[in-house]
């Protein structure tokens, strides 16, 4: 926790909380301050470019694009939101679990996740989209399953430097369940590993979620979301050059910060961060750009 | 490490430059090479590839486009939709029209060598019948057998009168494939075709590119100006342009939004009107579709111009039949049949039952349809609250049925009552419910019967449309045309109102 604080107090890290304070307050309460219902389509008005009335002009259908940009903010983020708390809840439990509930435990969760690991995110997503219909619930679960072994991984590492440590021993020789050993020594230590894999995992997910809803899967129309929103500007560059210029602005500054915020708070834990949580930086990163590129 | 970015920035800008500026050069020598219409070379067409290239177990309409640069057939369509001669060189029916005799043109060949008698016509038309994989099979259930007279003479023996028959055969339908390549190895025609088309295949790389050179033995082969064929999956609407300045296309399809940028950029743009009409299929089984009040109500709540101005950036023409203006299908008195009037159609829905509005879902094949969405937001204004819902990509909802209102889209057939049958047969692929009044099949068996000389076919089949319009719930939004962009020295380019054809057409490139 003290690393958490430490890590708040560095620059880039204060910059990167505004931004994503700022992403936070419009998903909040982009709905209210919205010039335009993000909805409604004035045809007499279609791909206008920047003017008093419409800040960043309209859309394909006269649909005011600030307001759009606004809206879509909230199923973006709460989309990779969701993909990221499944991917914890699948991932760091049974990460610790690995260490201190036996060697059955431990060898058949790691086969899963060796397995999960193998599988591309897009093509996964779009496979269970195809099956489950396709929302975006449908697709957050399939990433969210498949951000699992990477939180999976981290927590693992992290836990086993952890499980010989003196004062874990000497917990044990004192009688102290291995619940207690786990809530009061380990997840400790383990948190800032946990907090810098979320951080650049929802950075991963976004482009994730952007990448899907940008070829159509997990949205349903007219809902706007940041890659829908740059895709259906594609086709209208003639009309509108600078179209995707905003949506895509969003979505790399978002990323940025995330990935800011976590570099920062990985530079704050330092020396006494457990081994594990070097690697990160380039594992997780690598991973996700690999699975958008697939 | 900072020191060497901004030079690194400072190259790619010069680069980018340079590119641009090539670019915009490039245009210069072309346009300057339109007149000269050489003969030969090599054509590259952005188009769609087929889902096969066996005519006979081909799933997709469109694909007829591409599958008649490998076959020929008894017959073709003129650039009106007319029958005119092909393979054969004339036709003639007996007096009760259950009979038809086709002269085949002499000495024609397949690419394989086969000769192209009217035996291989009997075997492939056959195959086409009876295949158990053929979707071609309804269309040519009409034919009970097929004679041989003569090596050049081949009847077809009707369980009607059917005098839409060489319209019928000028699509895949009637498509002549080598019986040698049938026997040899009929799954193998799906990646390699043997007709006797204008052009050969020489390699297919399924979801990439077909190359083909021109067939010499083609019965018109001197109207086949270029050597050589390439077709390649259309390019994204967004770099269209940029790939026929570039050389990567000669011809290429492209969405109305790139019209202006295409001719921003010196490029010929083709807007050919065709049989092509949006349509939103209803399955009138599924509630509330089950009252044809809902339906005439959804259809007077559309502002149909406003959908082409937005959609489609004005190019296509408000319709309320499935058939073009221009053609003679086309009944007058259908125009405007459900005019927009939101009053009536929010008194059409009380009268069905439902006063305060009914909510339903629109199927839709792709994100970002401008069209869904300009229509979920016409029908909400009368009180239908629409929930848009994009199909499950591969989904095949003619065989499923599963999604009960669709926006789609009908490419249209060679026979007009084809077309009909297609759209609202009993067992018409697009409709939904499975279901039709028997007055409609009456009224195309009239029509069928009557030769199309004859001075009564058009107002027939105009009363095959009346009588099929009127009383089912497809409803019909508005025609829209084929767009291509080509390069300026492409010429030549007919606009058909069916199949694209590359006769005469030259490349100067």
């Amino acid at each position: 926790m003290r690393a958490l604080r430490l890590a708040v107090r560095l620059r880039p890290a204060k910059l990167a909380l505004a931004v994503l304070g700022l992403v936070v307050v419009l998903m909040a309460v982009g709905d209210t301050i919205a010039p335009y219902d993000p909805l409604h389509q004035d045809t007499t008005a279609i791909l206008a470019g920047p003017s008093a009335e419409h800040w960043l002009g309209t859309d394909y259908v006269g649909r005011d694009v600030l307001s759009r940009l606004l809206a879509g903010s909230r199923l973006s983020v709460v989309a990779a939101a969701e993909a990221v708390g499944l991917g914890l809840l699948l991932g760091v439990l049974p990460g610790l679990a690995s260490v201190y509930f036996g060697r059955v435990f431990e060898w058949l969760s790691l086969r899963v996740m060796d397995g999960l690991m193998a599988l591309p995110f897009i093509i996964f997503a779009i496979a269970v989209a195809a099956l489950l219909g396709n929302g975006l619930h449908q697709a957050m679960f399939a990433v969210g399953v498949l951000l699992a072994p990477t939180f999976y991984r981290v927590t693992r590492a992290a836990a086993i430097g952890l499980r010989q440590a003196q004062y874990v021993e000497a917990g044990t020789l004192f009688g102290a369940t291995r619940w207690r050993i786990v809530r009061t020594h380990v997840w400790q230590k383990v948190l800032p590993t946990v907090v810098v894999t979320t951080a650049t995992a929802m950075a991963g997910a976004l482009l994730v979620v952007s990448s899907l809803t940008f070829l159509g899967i997990g949205v349903q129309p007219p809902a706007p979301t940041w890659g829908g929103m740059l895709a259906s500007d594609l086709g209208y560059l003639t009309q509108r050059p600078f179209g995707p210029v905003a949506p895509a602005l969003l979505i790399i500054v978002t990323v940025a910060a995330l990935n800011a915020l976590a570099d920062a708070i990985r530079d704050a834990t330092g020396d006494g961060a457990p081994a594990s949580a070097a690697p990160l930086h380039e594992e997780v990163p690598d991973a996700i750009s690999a699975a958008v590129r697939r | 490490m900072k020191s060497t970015r901004i030079p690194t920035l400072a190259i790619l800008v010069a680069a980018l430059l340079l590119v641009a500026g090539c670019a915009g050069g490039g245009t210069a020598p072309t346009s300057e090479g339109a007149g000269q219409n050489a003969a030969g070379g090599s054509l590259t067409w952005g188009w769609h590839l087929p889902s096969t290239w066996d005519p006979v177990t081909s799933t997709v309409g469109q694909d007829v486009h591409v599958l008649s640069l490998a076959y020929a057939a008894l017959t073709k369509q003129d650039v009106d939709g007319n029958a005119v001669p092909a393979l054969a060189e004339e036709w003639e029916y007996n007096a009760t029209g259950d009979e038809v005799t086709f002269r085949l043109r002499p000495n024609l060949t397949f690419t394989d060598g086969t000769p192209l008698d009217a035996e291989a016509v009997k075997h492939s038309l056959l195959r086409g019948r009876d295949a158990p994989d053929s979707t071609i099979g309804a269309q040519l259930s009409v034919v009970t057998d097929i004679r041989v007279d003569s090596p050049t003479e081949v009847t077809l023996i009707l369980n009607q009168p059917d005098y839409q028959i060489p319209l019928l055969l000028s699509g895949k339908t009637g498509m002549i494939v080598s019986p040698t390549a049938v026997e040899q190895d009929p799954d193998g025609l799906a990646t390699r075709p043997v007709g006797a088309g204008p052009f050969a295949l020489d390699e297919y790389v399924p979801a990439s590119h077909a190359t083909l050179h021109k067939n010499e033995d083609y019965w018109d082969a001197d109207s086949i100006l270029v050597d050589d064929f390439e077709l390649r999956v259309p390019p994204d609407p967004t770099v269209a342009v940029a790939g026929i300045q570039s050389g990567q296309f000669d011809v290429a399809v492209i969405p109305p939004a790139q019209i202006e940028a295409a001719r921003a950029a010196g490029l010929e743009v083709d807007i050919i009107d065709v049989f092509t009409v949006r349509v939103l299929d209803v399955n009138n089984t599924v509630e509330p579709f089950d009252d044809p009040r809902v339906t005439q109500a959804i259809s007077h709540a559309i502002d149909r111009q406003e959908l082409v101005d937005v959609a489609f950036f004005g190019e296509g023409d408000p319709n309320w039949q499935p058939f073009p203006r221009d053609y003679l299908a086309w009944n007058e008195e259908l125009d405007e049949l459900y005019a927009f009037d939101q009053d009536r159609a929010r008194e059409l829905l009380a009268q069905a039952g439902y006063p305060d509005g009914v909510a339903v879902t629109l199927t839709t094949q792709a994100e970002n349809d401008p069209l869904a969405e300009l229509l979920q937001q016409q029908l909400q204004e009368v009180g239908i609250d629409v929930t848009l819902q994009v199909a499950t990509p591969g989904a095949n909802n003619y065989v499923t049925r599963q999604y009960p209102f669709v926006v789609d889209s009908f490419s249209g057939r060679e026979s007009p009552l084809q077309a009909l049958e297609v759209l609202f047969g009993p067992e018409g692929l697009m409709n939904l419910g499975r279901n039709a009044p028997p007055e409609i099949q009456e009224a195309i068996d009239v029509a069928r019967s009557t030769p199309l000389d004859d001075p009564g076919y058009e107002q027939a089949v105009e009363d095959a449309v009346a009588a099929a319009v009127t009383t089912m719930p497809n409803t019909f939004l508005f025609t829209w045309p084929r767009i291509f962009a080509r390069d300026p020295s492409v010429q030549g380019f007919e606009h058909y109102i069916g199949t694209q054809r590359f006769e005469g057409v030259t490349v100067g490139r």
